[in-house]
């Protein structure tokens, strides 16, 4: 199990540390940022003023070096537009993300899997089909169309929530639920394939023939069986939860992390999208990280392979 | 755990239509309103500092509402100088200006504003840093060491000269008196006083600052509305000043919002969450106007839309290839696909604001619309269909793209070659290569052509420091018109400048006057201004 943990650890930052790289060198190669925020009209001596503030005028091997030596001593930059410290930006960004991400997950996980079971135990009923009709329409329908139909609807024509923007609790609703309705159709999709292929396993046929109560068929033999697909896709769901949603936090003007990383994009603001960027990888890698160690405890042919 | 049931619900409607029917309330009792305006963005790089903060949408949060000046723009009239701090200003010689200060004054810490602020406002400190008035040595900089270890950003000086080039420093003569001394003879001192960037801050909020960044996100000016709270890229709300010098504002508080997207803000517009949503497209104004209870104002501003050539390009080089540029485009076919008719073409590089310093040149126009004459130069210039590279962003200035591909199709009418490179930003734009056409815009920021036409493409302008074109008549032409007193002389620079840079060795050529459009509820009594700055001040409120 340690070798497990190990094996997984290392890959964990190897990761990470590619991300980091790859970060580096495509925003260095995008765009001069010194004239992406001084814009068009300044005068060349302050873009110049602006690369030496920056250490832009430095080889590029100088600033990687540079900035792995002040990552490695937990010194995240600061913000080119501001002067802010990046991490501080980013932090202040992470609650407001998660106040949209988090119930949108929670929605996703309680409509999603469910929802996909039941289809799975009524195959080929009209609920099996609505269902899956719900669930195909779920996540082919993009965001900005499903966010300003929600909009055009609970706001404009009925005036119930607000069309955007953050304060209070009615402000999350829309934005949550177009965050949550694409998820609610991938889960409910993979939930339901996942029961379908262990439903017809000769363990479920076995425990039905040997008298065992449906329910309990479905929870202790099917359920658990069905799970390792549906971590997998939970397991991404959970990685991206920092991540927020550019597209939803722009349409409804919502201030998290997906916003700044739009912004920060826009501008080359190379501080802090790097460490936006470090954040998204390092979440996603340790919700990796915890779903592969889920596998081992979900499936212990897992374990005993990487134990060999 | 919240439990809703039928007779909760009712309640919680019924508490829902009180707080809805509060304000209204509030009102009747004589209390302020309080708005809310929807922009694309409050700032572009978080700061509330005019020099920081130097772009379009920093006007519209910083004027006239926050930020003043010792002369004031007439926002709501002609964009000329009227008093503002100042009461009155009189000229020494030609470089040196002495302006009165208006008594009682206060900031929004509740200082008295004195001449220590203003020669404050336009220090080393705080604009300068190390950089030298051009013609000259700074003056009085020992009265203005910094106070703190504060580190004034990068980009600050460079845009302080770009206004201020040759200012010397500002001598206290009393606590009400100021006298501006500039290195060389300049006739437009006063209208660098109203200028975007020439707003006087408290010295003291200066000083107890722990950083520049702090005090940038709450600079404590003179306005009718104080900063009351910041968020950057979420909203900016302003405060009412009762202390105010021009008396009590209208409004409780004034709420930017920073709503990205269009259809969001229009939709937000709709709903009644916002009073006002800014930055409408032309394409949205019928939207807009035909929901009831709902109008758009708009109007033209002082910025017109360009495209520049980079005579280094191996095509360009040839003015006779640039002029068939400029002679190829249907200018107003643009105005009315794109902008239903609602912005102008302007007489070239001109603003009807030059009118009233008397520079505007009559009879002078942008290059007609004539297939003939560009195929003719074209022919003439020996072209052979050789690609022109045109870089292009992606809808910066409002209709940009559609512009750019109209443009590539009426070039490609008379001849022209030209590609379509779309970019993700200025560093792309600007970048060394091969560049041929771009886009830009110029603005008048004071009465007197020397904005733009020194600024952006004088010597010292950015196409000339970006090596994209340079021409030496048109440098020591710039001289004169920075630096001469002569009416007359100045006049005849600026036309002769004009024609080199339309049409003899053209640099850049107009495309069409730029607008701003504004979408609001129809029961408030408000006009836009033709500009960006909205105004919130007693005389534009009548609710």
């Amino acid at each position: 199990m340690i070798n497990f943990v190990l094996s997984r650890l290392v890959r964990a930052i190897v990761t990470i540390f590619a991300v980091m790289t790859f970060a580096f060198v495509v925003l260095r190669l995008s765009g001069d940022p010194a004239q992406v925020m001084l814009g068009p009209d300044v005068p060349t001596s302050a873009i110049e003023a602006f690369r030496s503030r920056w250490g832009l005028d430095q080889p590029l091997w100088m600033q990687y070096l540079a900035y792995i030596r002040s990552i490695l001593t937990g010194d995240f930059g600061t913000s080119m537009r501001d002067g802010m410290p990046a991490a501080r930006l980013v932090l202040e960004r992470i609650p407001s993300t998660l106040q949209l991400t988090v119930p949108a997950l929670v929605l996703q996980l309680a409509i999603g899997i469910p929802a996909g079971v039941y289809a799975a135990l009524h195959r080929q009923s009209a609920t099996d089909r609505g269902v899956i009709f719900l669930s195909v329409l779920g996540f082919t329908v993009p965001s900005f169309v499903l966010g300003l139909l929600l909009v055009l609807v609970f706001a404009v024509t009925f005036a119930i929530l607000p069309s955007g923007g953050y304060g209070s609790w009615q402000h999350a609703i829309l934005p949550a639920l177009t965050m949550s309705i694409g998820g609610i159709g991938i889960l409910a999709r993979f939930s339901r394939s996942a029961m379908i292929e262990v439903m017809g396993q000769p363990y479920v046929r076995t425990a039905s023939a040997k008298g065992m109560a449906w329910r309990d068929v479905v929870w202790r033999h099917a359920l658990p069986n069905a799970a390792v697909p549906i971590v997998t896709i939970v397991g991404f769901m959970v990685g991206s939860l920092i991540a927020g949603a550019v597209v939803v936090e722009s349409i409804f003007s919502w201030p998290g992390i997906g916003r700044l990383l739009v912004v920060s994009v826009t501008n080359r603001d190379l501080p802090v999208v790097q460490c936006i960027l470090l954040m998204i990888a390092s979440a996603m890698v340790v919700s990796n990280l915890i779903v592969d160690l889920l596998y081992g405890w979900l499936d212990p042919r897992l374990r005993s392979q990487a134990a060999h | 755990m919240l439990n809703i049931n039928r007779r909760r619900a009712i309640g919680l409607m019924g508490a829902a239509a009180s707080t809805l029917a509060l304000p209204r309330i509030g009102s009747a009792q004589g209390e302020r309103r309080s708005i809310t305006v929807a922009v694309q963005k409050i700032t572009n790089n978080n700061t509330l500092d005019i020099w920081n903060e130097q772009s379009n949408v920093g006007e519209r949060v910083f004027f006239p509402n926050l930020w003043e000046g010792l002369i004031l723009r007439d926002w709501m009239g002609d964009q000329g100088p009227v008093p503002g701090l100042a009461t009155e200003w009189t000229r020494i010689d030609d470089k040196t200006l002495e302006l009165k200060l208006r008594q009682g004054v206060k900031f929004h810490n509740g200082d008295e504003m004195t001449a220590e602020d203003v020669a404050f406002s336009f220090s080393a400190e705080r604009v300068f840093g190390d950089t030298q008035p051009a013609g000259g040595e700074t003056v009085f900089a020992e009265q203005h060491q910094p106070a703190t270890a504060r580190e004034l950003p990068a980009a600050v000086p460079g845009v302080g000269r770009r206004l201020w080039p040759a200012l010397a420093g500002v001598e206290i003569i009393d606590s009400h008196t100021v006298r501006f001394h500039n290195a060389t003879p300049d006739v437009t001192l006063e209208g660098r006083l109203y200028a975007y960037g020439s707003q006087i801050a408290s010295r003291r909020a200066w000083d107890e600052a722990a950083s520049y960044a702090d005090w940038a996100r709450k600079p404590v000016t003179t306005g009718p509305y104080m900063v009351g709270e910041y968020r950057p890229d979420v909203s900016l709300t302003l405060v009412a000043f009762d202390d105010y010098w021009g008396g009590r504002p209208p409004l409780e508080e004034i709420r930017f919002v920073e709503v990205p997207e269009v259809a969001s803000r229009v939709n937000g517009l709709i709903s009644g969450q916002y009073d006002f949503a800014c930055d409408l497209p032309p394409d949205q104004i019928s939207a807009v106007q035909s929901t009831p209870g709902f109008e758009v104002q708009g109007s033209t501003i002082l910025n017109h839309r360009v495209s520049v050539f980079d005579m280094h390009h191996p095509v360009l080089k040839n003015p006779l290839v640039r002029r068939a540029l400029t002679h190829s485009i249907d200018r107003q076919a643009i105005v009315d696909a794109l902008w239903g008719g609602e912005t102008v073409i302007p007489a070239g590089l001109q603003f009807e604001s030059f009118k009233s310093s008397d520079m505007f040149i009559e009879g002078w126009n942008v290059p007609e619309f004539d297939l003939d004459l560009a195929r003719d130069l074209l022919q003439e210039a020996g072209y052979n269909g050789e690609p022109i590279p045109y870089r292009l962003l992606n809808n910066y200035y409002t209709n940009q793209t559609a512009t750019g591909q109209i443009l590539a199709e009426m070039w490609r009418q008379a001849g022209l070659n030209v590609e379509i490179q779309m970019v993700e930003n200025w560093g792309q734009i600007m970048e060394e290569g091969e560049r041929g056409i771009r886009d830009w815009s110029a603005s008048a920021n004071i009465n007197d052509p020397v904005t733009p036409m020194v600024a952006q493409f004088g010597p010292n302008g950015q196409v000339q420091q970006s090596r994209e074109w340079t021409n030496d008549e048109v440098n020591r032409l710039s001289v004169v018109l920075e630096t001469s007193t002569d009416h007359e002389e100045r006049r005849k620079a600026f036309a002769r400048m004009l024609e080199i840079c339309e049409r003899e060795d053209p640099v850049y050529t107009v495309l069409h006057q730029n607008a701003v459009f504004t979408g609001m509820k129809s029961d408030l009594k408000w006009k836009a201004a033709p500009a960006f700055a909205m105004d919130f001040r007693t005389e534009n409120w009548h609710l």
